[in-house]
């Protein structure tokens, strides 16, 4: 049988999907580590292991992300925005703007009808305005980062942050723990204060519905909710939002090698 | 302090002309430190963009081109340990790294009382006296020397202001203009009279006509010869225009930068003639729109070329426009001359600008090259360093998007039909700053480069002319 595989080697956890076809692909994730190399060899050996696939049946690898050029094994390289606007379209015909929050950057891009990308915007170099903001508070907060939507939604009364770099919004958290701020509290004003940023970035880029979100970030409700309130707009939301540009890079691959429907 | 020097692989240029910047660079700088050793001739700090060049060479004075030994230090990944001196000075590195660079040196070379241990280059000269300056609105232009002068308290400065009248959309800037080039002339005279009081020599206007005539021709010659670059295949991008901006913006006013373009338009003549371009299978032309570029990273060029993506033109270190175009009034005086070429440059998009609604001059500028060398996309550069020359870009192309849609799509409806809709060219911002490597990551500019060529690649496929 014939497979595919698209790999989204992400700077803090690569994502792979395996398409054969006539069956339903199987995915695979794990932290990239500090060697993406090998990191990608071991998401290509699970996803086969997985599938039950052997390397022989696999006719082409598309790698994206930003480790994307440490994937050896792979044929083709694309930008993840390329292969984000294919995974999205295919789950969202109708998605015109595309919210990406990942670990370095949250990026922004529009998408045509046919899902091919038109224009796009990424968050500067500090890492204020993209998911690491908030693995940096997890750790202040003595939490996992997957903990810290759901905390947040607690909140009552989100404290307001006056900053949006990350080395000061740490600081401003630290001071604000010890002056007995409730940890909800600080939670929402930290996403609030990253929906923020986003939100700018959007409005510079130009948004027109509908609007998705996905990348890590996606998977964080308190995010999603305050992005919401803060664009005043409904966003939509896929299963598994860190796996679009994955499924978008598999999805890729299979239409150079002439696959039918995943 | 000092940091570990890796070799820095060189740029490939496209033309010969291109490549034989570096070396007249060296010898540039070397000619200053020989010049201030031999005493021979009066050294001064400048600015680049004042107008005073002529000047300067009529009366044999070396400028010192600060701006430009940062650059070289940038270039030569040699600039982070004269930015962390200026930074232990009490300098913020959110300061224009130029300066904080050129502090930096300064500093330590007064303090040895020689250069600074392997100076990029031989190092750069203690000058006799310091030309700051007002000039578009940048405050390091005019703090800068007087910092400096604080490790040299004996170096005199004189600082000139050359304003111009700022757009709008309504009034015709020519009412105005009378009072600026009064303003411009008294200012040159003033440095004038200041470089006669230093140099203890008179100015010769006839020698400074024949610099400002020599100017006026290379700026003819340099317009005719960019012009060139439209030809597709492109036969020279902007990776060697940030080579071959050194004649135009430190050589001007002497024979050898006339001289150079003569070259080089032979040499496109040439290339274009065997129709050879930039890339061999060119496939997007792009504008470098706006922002200085990253020194140390000229090698993005290459990368753009890699993807079949080469620069035609670009709006930075193209100081110059055609002359025949500014109607300079007749006078015989040069400078006065000099004062209306600066108003005639300054304003020179201004009357096409209130052609067009919403337009502005510099948007203007970039729709006026999108259309003369054929652009498929934008490139614009934000240089966090430089406030001067980089604030206002963003709004620069999100004025050019509004205003100026010229590729012609098929738009899909909400009930399904398919209508003909314009779009604007894709933009790519890339962020970084001119000598300040720390802010500056391959991997992400080398990932937002591909992403923009996947835009590219699909807003052509798109098209529907
Ligand atoms: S701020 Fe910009 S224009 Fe001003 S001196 Fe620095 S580099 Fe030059």
């Amino acid at each position: 049988m014939k497979c595919v595989m698209g790999i989204d080697m992400g700077s803090f956890r690569v994502k792979g999907v395996l398409w054969c076809q006539g069956s339903e692909s199987v995915t695979f994730e794990c932290p990239s580590g500090g060697d993406f190399e090998a990191t990608a060899r071991r998401a290509q050996k699970e996803l086969l292991l997985i599938s039950g696939r052997s390397a022989n049946e696999i006719v082409g690898v598309l790698s994206t992300g930003y480790g994307s050029k440490s994937v050896m094994f792979a044929d083709e390289t694309r930008s993840d925005i390329a292969c984000q606007c294919i995974g999205v379209h295919a789950l969202f015909p109708s998605a015109r703007t595309v919210i990406d929050v990942g670990d370095l950057h949250s990026k922004v891009f529009s998408l045509d009808e046919n899902g091919a990308p038109l224009k796009f915007l990424l968050s500067g170099n500090c890492a204020g305005g993209s998911g690491r903001v908030l693995q940096i508070i997890a750790k202040v907060m003595n939490m996992k980062v997957e903990e810290i939507g759901e905390v947040s939604l607690k909140s009552k009364k989100p404290v307001d942050f006056s900053t949006g770099c990350v080395v000061f919004a740490e600081s401003e958290a630290v001071s604000r723990l010890a002056e007995g701020v409730p940890k909800e509290d600080l939670l929402a004003g930290i996403h609030r204060a990253l929906s923020s940023q986003i939100n700018s970035l959007a409005e510079r880029l130009g948004i027109e519905e509908d609007v998705v979100l996905v990348g890590g970030g996606a998977r964080n409700p308190g995010l999603v909710k305050t992005l919401r309130e803060v664009m005043g707009r409904d966003i939509l939301v896929p299963e598994g939002p860190h796996m679009t540009a994955a499924y978008g890079a598999a999805l890729l691959a299979g239409s150079l090698y002439n696959f039918k429907e995943m | 302090m000092a940091e570990q020097k890796k070799k820095h692989k060189k740029r490939r240029t496209a033309t010969r002309a291109a490549a034989s910047i570096g070396p007249m660079v060296k010898e540039f700088i070397a000619g200053t430190v020989r010049a201030q050793r031999e005493g021979a001739q009066k050294l001064a700090y400048s600015f680049i963009v004042c107008h005073h060049e002529e000047i300067l060479r009529a009366m044999d004075v070396l400028p010192i081109w600060t701006e430009n030994f940062a650059g070289v230090c940038g270039a030569k990944r040699d600039a982070e340990r004269f930015l962390q001196r200026a930074e232990s000075l009490g300098f913020s590195r959110s300061l224009c790294t130029y300066a904080l660079c050129g502090l930096g040196f300064d500093h330590w070379r007064e303090e040895l009382g020689e250069m600074p241990p392997d100076a990029p280059w031989g190092g750069q000269a203690r000058p006799d006296f310091m030309i700051s300056t007002g000039q578009i609105l940048c405050d390091p232009r005019a703090k800068w020397y007087q910092a400096a002068q604080q490790y040299m308290p004996d170096v005199p400065i004189y600082n000139i202001d050359l304003p111009y009248p700022l757009y709008h959309p309504d009034r015709d800037h020519r009412e105005e203009l009378p009072y600026y080039h009064k303003y411009i002339v008294e200012e040159l005279k003033g440095l004038i009279a200041f470089v006669e009081e230093q140099t203890g020599k008179k100015m010769d206007y006839e020698r400074l006509w024949e610099r400002v005539r020599l100017s006026d021709k290379t700026w003819n010659l340099i317009e005719a010869t960019y012009d060139l670059r439209s030809a597709i295949p492109c036969p020279m991008g902007t990776g060697d225009a940030m080579n071959t901006m050194v004649p135009i913006n430190f050589m001007m006013a002497t024979q050898d930068a006339y001289d150079f373009f003569l070259n080089l338009k032979q040499e496109l003549e040439e290339k274009i003639k065997k129709k050879e371009g930039v890339v061999e299978n060119e496939k997007y032309r792009l504008l470098w729109g706006g922002g200085l570029p990253s020194w140390f990273a000229l090698g993005d060029f290459n990368y753009f070329n890699s993807k079949g993506a080469v620069f035609p033109a670009e709006t930075t270190y193209r100081m110059v426009a055609p002359i025949a175009e500014m109607n300079i009034p007749k006078t015989d005086d040069p400078v006065e001359h000099l004062a209306w070429r600066w108003l005639g440059y300054w304003t020179f998009w201004y009357d096409k600008a209130r052609q067009r609604k919403g337009g502005e001059p510099d948007v203007e500028r970039l729709i006026n090259y999108i259309e003369r060398y054929k652009i498929d996309g934008v490139v614009m550069h934000e240089a966090f360093s430089c406030r001067t020359w980089h604030v206002g870009l963003i709004w620069q192309l999100h004025q050019l998007a509004k205003i100026y849609k010229p590729i012609p799509v098929l738009r899909l409806g909400k009930d399904g039909n398919k209508t003909q809709a314009w779009r604007e060219n894709p933009s790519l911002v890339l962020e970084s700053d001119i000598i300040d490597i720390t802010s500056y990551s391959e991997v992400d500019t080398r990932n937002k480069i591909d992403a923009f060529i996947d835009t590219l690649e699909s807003v052509a496929k798109s098209r529907v002319d």
